[in-house]
């Protein structure tokens, strides 16, 4: 696997709680600051030793979604007129436990615009709210 | 709505959507526990981040997160009191104990090994401890960033960095020891660093990681700056240390060494000590550290250091550049005025001012060399080298090479500092214008006076511009540019008559100096003498084609070349011989031949310019005369006439003529002499004593041969002249410009202070016309500054001048007035 100028390599994977793979870039990944001190190798952690991340509590689908989110951050850093992520409803509520869990990504407001704005659409923005407890 | 609202948290779920299964706090502790005590023996390797991240998360979301805090401080509290303390003690060697109760009694390589060893054990203990607390705060960070948010708890990793101050630092070295780890260090490393002083070599990176782990630590619970251990607890103490070091070592250095070995020492340590904290300590100490050395070695020491005998004097003396540059530069260091260098430098010029002012008084009054040595040469050396002149000259070239001098130093060595600057201009202005010299615009006006008429022949333009502007410098310090006006007049109006100046432009361009440097009405008069010149070059040409006119063909006319000078411009008074009061009144009276010319051209003039007055002057002309003597047997036996070309003064061609009206047999009396032409009597003695006594040209014989012409002394035409050249030059005893004698000088002085006294009078009308009123002292003072670029008049004089324009009813005193007022009056 080709490495870069620190001697480490371009793509690493998440793992699923069911097993799915995903090989992401390094610089994707490590926007979320769980998993960039994960693989800190200064620490050499299992998983920095193996480039790769398990996550226990996160299912493929949520992962996918995930891992989209984190190439979006990174295509879409420092640029104005961002589309919107197409976030399904249904995965809302886990997408958010997700987050916090991985300390918020980069950009915590966008996801939570995002998250509110697919949720207005099918009309469960209170109860989401509720569910929430977002004091906003 | 709630999209536009600001950074908003969003919070894990309250109840268990995770998973829902319960915690075990206890067994999930232990698991983290296990896995910190791995981290900490450096096993870390075998750890899932995940696993353990994952755990302190669930316990955070079950709101256990003080439990978890608490029990991680135990943790690391316990970890550094049982394991990391001992490592430290164990490392407490007796050398280090030893040395840091009392100096000696060991080696320094022994207390340096020790202190060694004790920073590495210490430093490495630190970075472990970072190390480690790094990749727990990275496992706890949701805790940190959830619970101790919350609580606003310190971070886990700062309590744990306190903790390590505590337990670690703060602890005792040994038990029932007085000083702690902390203490124990900042002396070991005040004792590296004064090794390093004295010249021994130390790990300068252990030290520096050292103080870096002070960098790191803080004093109290807060982050500041001020509270970082180094600041709190080092820099103090290193501070001091170094400025005993220092007192000490500026003492026993002014004791045992000279001023440049001083400043170069003191320079080299400035350098040192910003090395060091550049490589051993930190960077914020610099400025610090730079004025305690500062401090020490330069402010309290630098006036001292400047009086040494190897002292400023000496280095100026000596032309020692560069440790000028480096006192200069020290000096600046601690003082922008750099007052004590300036002081020194300034008491060094007027010092060495005076001594050139002196050397000229002493050398102008010492008595004339020895009569009999120059006797052959006679009046012709006394004409060139006056002595008086010579010292003059000298005194000039003196005053500019010690300008050159001190401006090599102020450029090479004082960074051409402006203040400095400054005060070398006061200076030299100070000794220049110094009261017990007062002849220094007379001197300038020489100098310039000798350059014109010899100095710059055969030289560069270049040359030339140097030249005049070295006088030019010179004026500039001078501060009665009235003075200075007078006798450049005096000597310019010699040059021009006598046709002594080598070249007309250097006499402008000078003259476009000075307007340039003191303004047009400097050099008004200045420029209208050379205007005459050309009028008057143009009324010789006029006469010539007018009398070619009037058709008169004589072969023995005589030509006439003629000046007519404007009394006011001219200073005519200084020029009418030496001064004779009875002189001036005294016609000379022109033989028959030269008497119709001046007829004839009193005419000329007299129709181009109605109404004007010609004053013959002859004591200024000169004239050529063509002279035949008789055949002599010539030694090759040339038996032909010789004919000589004789350049005199006017008076002397008058004299010359009077022997053509007599026999060649018949001598004159010196009485008879003057009652023929009524020449005043000091101006016949001059221009018998040329014609009479000069070896070289002597066409009279004077009866009894002697040096002094007296007035019973006969004279007659020696025919048996000889002259190597056809054309022969009649000098004048005294007649080119040379240093006044004390006479002249007074006589110049009163005359400067009638016209100064004009000047101030017509300075205080104008001021009084512009104010109406004003009071006495201000009135003085607008006088002064008015007159400021011209001269320097005394309060004195202005008084007087006041007196004397309220006789004359152009101003009175304001009755009643609190202080002491005038008014205009119209």
């Amino acid at each position: 696997m080709a490495l870069n100028d620190e001697g480490q390599t371009n793509y690493v994977t998440l793992v699923s709680s069911d097993g799915f793979e995903f090989k992401i870039l390094r610089s994707a990944a490590c926007i979320a600051p769980t998993i960039k001190n994960m693989l800190n190798p200064a620490t050499g952690w299992q998983e920095a030793r193996e480039n790769r991340c398990i996550f226990k509590d996160i299912n493929g689908i949520v992962l996918e979604k995930i891992c989209e989110y984190l190439y979006y951050n990174e295509k879409y850093e420092n640029c104005k007129d961002i589309p919107d992520l197409d976030i399904p409803p249904e995965l809302c509520l886990e997408l958010v436990m997700a987050a916090d869990y991985l300390q918020g990504m980069a950009s915590r407001r966008r996801l939570a615009k995002e998250l509110v704005l697919s949720a207005m659409q099918f009309d469960r923005l209170t109860r989401f709210l509720n569910t929430l407890d977002l004091t906003c | 709505m709630i999209a536009g609202r600001g950074r908003s948290k969003i919070r894990p779920p309250r109840r268990g959507i995770h998973g829902g299964e319960e915690i075990d706090f206890e067994q999930t502790w232990k698991i983290i526990a296990s896995a910190f005590n791995e981290i900490h023996t450096k096993n870390a390797s075998k750890l899932s981040y995940e696993e353990l991240y994952r755990h302190a998360y669930r316990i955070v979301l079950k709101k256990k997160g003080e439990d978890l805090y608490k029990r991680v401080r135990d943790f690391e509290h316990d970890w550094l009191t049982t394991q990391v303390r001992l490592r430290i003690q164990d490392l407490l060697s007796p050398n280090l104990l030893i040395s840091s109760q009392a100096i000696g009694g060991t080696t320094t390589n022994e207390r340096r090994f020790a202190g060694e060893k004790f920073m590495k054990g210490l430093k490495d203990a630190y970075m472990d401890h970072h190390v480690c607390m790094g990749m727990l705060a990275d496992v706890l960070m949701y805790m940190d960033r959830v619970y101790c948010q919350d609580t606003h708890r310190l971070s886990i990793y700062n309590s744990a960095m306190i903790l390590f101050r505590d337990d670690i630092l703060n602890a005792f070295s040994q038990d029932g020891d007085s000083i702690s780890v902390l203490e124990l260090l900042n002396h070991v490393i005040l004792e590296q660093i004064r090794m390093e002083r004295d010249g021994d070599v130390i790990d300068k990176h252990m030290i520096k990681d050292c103080v870096y782990m002070l960098e790191g630590l803080y004093e109290g619970q807060m982050d500041t700056a001020e509270s970082r251990l180094y600041v709190a607890s080092f820099e103090g103490s290193f501070l001091e240390t170094s400025r005993d070091f220092y007192r000490a070592e500026s003492e026993l250095l002014l004791r045992e060494s000279d001023a440049g070995a001083y400043c170069r020492h003191t320079r080299r340590r400035i350098v040192e000590e910003q090395d060091r904290c550049r490589s051993t300590l930190a960077e914020s100490t610099t400025p610090k550290i730079e004025k305690v050395v500062e401090d020490e070695l330069i402010k309290n020491r630098i006036r001292e250091l400047i009086e040494m005998e190897s002292g400023v004097r000496f280095m100026i003396d000596n032309d020692r550049m560069e440790e000028l540059s480096l006192v200069y530069e020290l000096n600046a260091r601690v003082d922008p005025k750099k007052t004590e260098l300036m002081r020194a430098m300034q008491k060094r010029v007027v010092e060495m001012g005076t001594e050139v002012n002196n050397a000229a008084i002493a050398a102008s009054q010492a008595p004339p060399p020895s009569e009999g040595a120059d006797k052959g040469k006679g009046p012709a050396l006394e004409k060139s080298l006056n002595q008086q002149t010579v010292a003059a000259i000298k005194w000039v070239e003196d005053v500019l090479q010690l300008k050159d001098k001190f401006d090599l130093i102020w450029k090479n060595a004082f960074n051409s500092d402006n203040a400095l600057q400054t005060a070398l201009t006061r200076s030299f202005a100070d000794f220049i214008n110094a009261s017990s010299f007062p002849r220094s615009s007379e001197y300038i006006s020489l100098f310039i006076d000798e350059n014109m008429k010899k100095g710059i022949r055969g030289k560069t333009e270049n040359e030339i511009d140097m030249v005049l502007e070295k006088a030019i410098v010179l004026l500039r310090y001078v501060q009665d540019k009235d003075l200075f006006e007078r006798y450049y007049k005096k000597h310019l109006c010699r040059r021009l008559l006598m046709n002594k100046s080598i070249s007309n432009d250097v006499e402008k361009q000078m003259i476009s100096r000075m307007k340039i440097e003191l303004g047009n009405n400097f050099t008004m008069k200045l420029e209208a003498m050379f205007k005459d010149m050309t009028i008057s070059e143009e009324l010789t040409s006029g006469y010539k084609g007018h009398v070619a006119q009037l058709g008169d063909a004589d072969p023995k006319r005589i030509e006439l070349a003629i000046n007519v000078l404007t009394s006011m411009t001219w200073p005519l008074e200084s020029m009418g011989g030496s001064g004779d009061e009875e002189g001036k009144t005294l016609k000379c009276i022109f033989p028959p031949a030269i008497d119709r010319i001046k007829r004839g051209f009193e005419k000329y003039y007299g129709e181009k310019h109605s109404g004007r007055q010609l004053t013959w002057l002859a004591a200024m002309g000169s004239a050529d005369v063509r002279a035949v003597f008789p055949k002599v047997p010539g030694k090759e036996g040339t038996q032909k006439e010789r004919r000589h070309e004789l350049n005199v003064s006017t008076y002397g061609m008058v004299i010359l003529l009077l022997f053509n009206e007599v026999s060649a047999d018949v001598s004159l009396t010196f009485e008879d002499i003057q009652a023929q032409t009524n020449i005043p009597v000091s101006d016949l003695v001059r221009n018998l004593q040329s014609l009479a006594v000069a070896p070289k040209t002597r066409i009279l014989v004077k009866e009894p041969m002697s040096k002094d012409v007296k007035p019973t002394d006969r004279f007659s035409f020696n025919a048996g002249f000889m002259g190597k050249f056809h054309r022969i030059k009649v000098g004048v005893v005294s007649n080119g410009n040379k240093v006044e004698s004390d006479r002249e000088r007074k006589e110049t002085e009163k005359k400067n202070d009638d016209s100064r006294g004009f000047c101030i009078e017509a300075a205080v009308v104008r001021i009084m016309k512009q104010r109406k009123e004003l009071s006495h002292q201000q009135l003085v003072a607008e006088t002064l500054n008015q007159l400021a670029p011209q001269f320097k008049p005394e309060v004195t004089m202005i008084k007087k001048r006041i007196e004397s324009l309220i006789e004359r009813e152009y101003l009175e005193r304001i009755e009643g007035a609190k202080v002491d007022s005038y008014r205009y009056l119209a």
